[in-house]
């Protein structure tokens, strides 16, 4: 067994070890002096890279297993990278895949560390036509990520509202026309979620939407007009809410802070 | 974070060592491993005979289909078989572009898959 | 339904697998209602899934790493591309000879480019200008039935 261990720089706290050979009894001393090499103390978050692993023995995955407690008592981690079909069979054999998370490659375990620890938000950026039809995708798809970075049921239900409602008053009362998008920037990370809705502002209907922006404005959401509510409405699902609107275009950005409930994403 | 797949084990009736297995939802790069796991955990348990159902498998990829054909290899490596049953018209369509109609056992109906057992 | 195409969408995501279940059926309902078959939208999702998945796993070596996917939407069909880092001319030959090698040499990891190859009229990889790797696919729709 050969190990190679290679430091983050952009990441210093994540440390990643390359293994190849086989990992078998013989290997034990090896492995373990590996582990005594890395400074716990500040590397925390180990990734052991194992494409190039043929065979590993119940013993190597014993060392493994008390590495790991080590940097969980330090609030870090180890995790596996880069398994091929036959070793992930074994690990799941020896009930391994219930202990260790097991990630594609390198770079998907540094960036779910990098997630867990809220290191920097992940962003995404959308830009469709304005087109009222086109919203239900757009809405389903902010709805999506969000559940798939593990944002509850109840969180995604009210993004979905958010991205919906902000949307259509975007294409409503924003510039008409063939040319005419609506850019989407998502910013998300383990505690919240922000939306920045732009779309060219139509100079006809400037003033109306500065006077309807204005508090004095705010329409109550039980009124018995038809419409309007859209912005009372994202008021109350969302943490912080500004529009900025001159001729240039107008700008919505939405603060969600996730929801968590004895520990469980609501 | 995965996309959604849920896999329903039921017996077969007069099979001992043999499972149904219902697949729902779609099986792509994100959660391939979760069934690969789960698939060889019955496999650990001396279950090398599995009917899959996919009625409710609206979508597979080329990664969920490379699973696929190594479910099918390693059962049959073992003395059992992975058959399965009721695909629909858009899978069946990226199962015979890439040509694995030959390499997997599909049968229409559950039924017919499981009269094959014997 | 007030539709007049052509269409042109755009989405930048982080390199990471888990962003394309969620990226696919988008571009699988916007053909939908843009009235595109289901046929259509399915096989079309396909492409972008296997696209993504290919440009994520061979062409994002860092962290930061971000994919792009420009779909143009015709009357007649659609044009996507998909956009990554890798940029070398070692991930383009890999991409080119995975397009043409026949289909039983072809390992598990070369099994989507087919797909998505049989599925479209056609598929072009080039490093562009801002040193991206490019994959550009192009459907005709079958047919105007709604009922393909």
């Amino acid at each position: 067994m050969i190990v190679d261990i290679k430091e983050v720089a952009a990441t210093p706290e994540a440390v990643i070890l390359q293994f190849s050979g086989e990992l078998d009894f013989e290997s034990i001393k090896s492995l373990v002096d590996a582990f005594k090499t890395i400074d716990t103390s500040s590397r925390k978050y180990a990734i052991a890279e194992i494409g190039k692993i043929s065979m590993i023995s119940s013993a190597a995955l014993g060392e493994f297993m008390g590495f790991r407690k080590t940097l969980l008592e330090k609030d870090g981690d180890l995790v596996f990278a880069a398994m091929n079909m036959d070793i992930r069979a074994k690990f799941s054999s020896m009930g391994a895949t219930k202990i260790f998370r097991i990630f594609n490659d390198v770079r998907s375990a540094l960036n779910a560390f990098k997630w867990q620890r809220g290191l920097a938000p992940e962003v995404i950026n959308l830009t469709f036509p304005a087109n009222l039809h086109l919203v239900p995708p757009v809405r389903q798809l902010a709805s999506r990520i969000a559940k798939q970075k593990g944002y509850g049921n109840k969180d995604s239900f009210r993004i979905e509202t958010i991205i919906d409602e902000i949307c259509n008053n975007a294409i409503e009362h924003g510039k008409r026309g063939e040319d005419q998008n609506i850019s989407v920037k998502i910013d998300i990370d383990q505690k919240q979620i922000e939306f920045d809705v732009i779309n060219t502002s139509d100079p006809d209907k400037l003033e109306t939407l500065k006077a309807l922006l204005k508090p004095t404005h705010e329409q109550k959401i039980h009124s018995e007009e038809k419409r309007g509510r859209g912005l009372s409405l994202i008021k109350m699902l969302s943490d912080e809410l500004s529009v900025d609107c001159s001729e240039k275009g107008t700008v919505v950005h939405v603060k969600k802070v996730r929801e968590v409930k004895n520990g469980i994403s609501n | 974070m995965e996309s959604q797949i849920e896999l329903i084990y039921e017996d077969i009736r007069g099979k001992d060592k043999a499972k149904l297995i219902k697949f729902i939802g779609d099986l792509d790069a994100t959660n391939v491993e979760t069934v690969l796991e789960k698939i060889c955990n019955l496999f650990n348990e001396g279950i090398y005979t599995v009917v899959a159902d996919f009625k409710k498998l609206r979508y597979v990829n080329s990664t969920g289909l490379g699973i696929l054909l190594h479910f099918s290899k390693s059962a049959r490596e073992k003395g059992g078989c992975f058959k399965i049953a009721n695909i629909n018209e858009n899978v069946y369509e990226i199962i015979e572009i890439i040509g694995a109609t030959s390499l997997l056992e599909i049968y229409d109906e559950v039924d017919e898959a499981v009269a094959a057992l014997n | 339904m007030n539709i007049q195409l052509p269409y042109k969408f755009e989405l930048s995501f982080p390199g990471d697998i888990e962003y394309i279940p969620a990226i696919r059926k988008f571009v699988s309902e916007v053909l939908l209602v843009l009235q595109f078959s289901p046929k259509f939208a399915y096989r079309s999702e396909i492409i972008v899934d296997e696209i993504c998945n290919n440009a994520v796993n061979y062409g994002c070596k860092t962290e930061d790493a971000r994919i792009d996917l420009i779909c143009n939407v015709y009357e007649d069909g659609i044009d996507f591309t998909v956009k990554d880092p890798g940029g070398d001319h070692q991930h383009i030959e890999r991409l080119k000879n995975a397009i043409s090698v026949q289909s039983d040499e072809k390992s598990n990891t070369g099994l989507g480019l087919e797909i998505v190859r049989m599925l479209s009229e056609s598929l072009n990889v080039v490093i562009d200008e801002q040193n991206l790797t490019s994959v550009r696919i192009v459907r005709k729709r079958e047919d105007i039935s709604q009922n393909n």
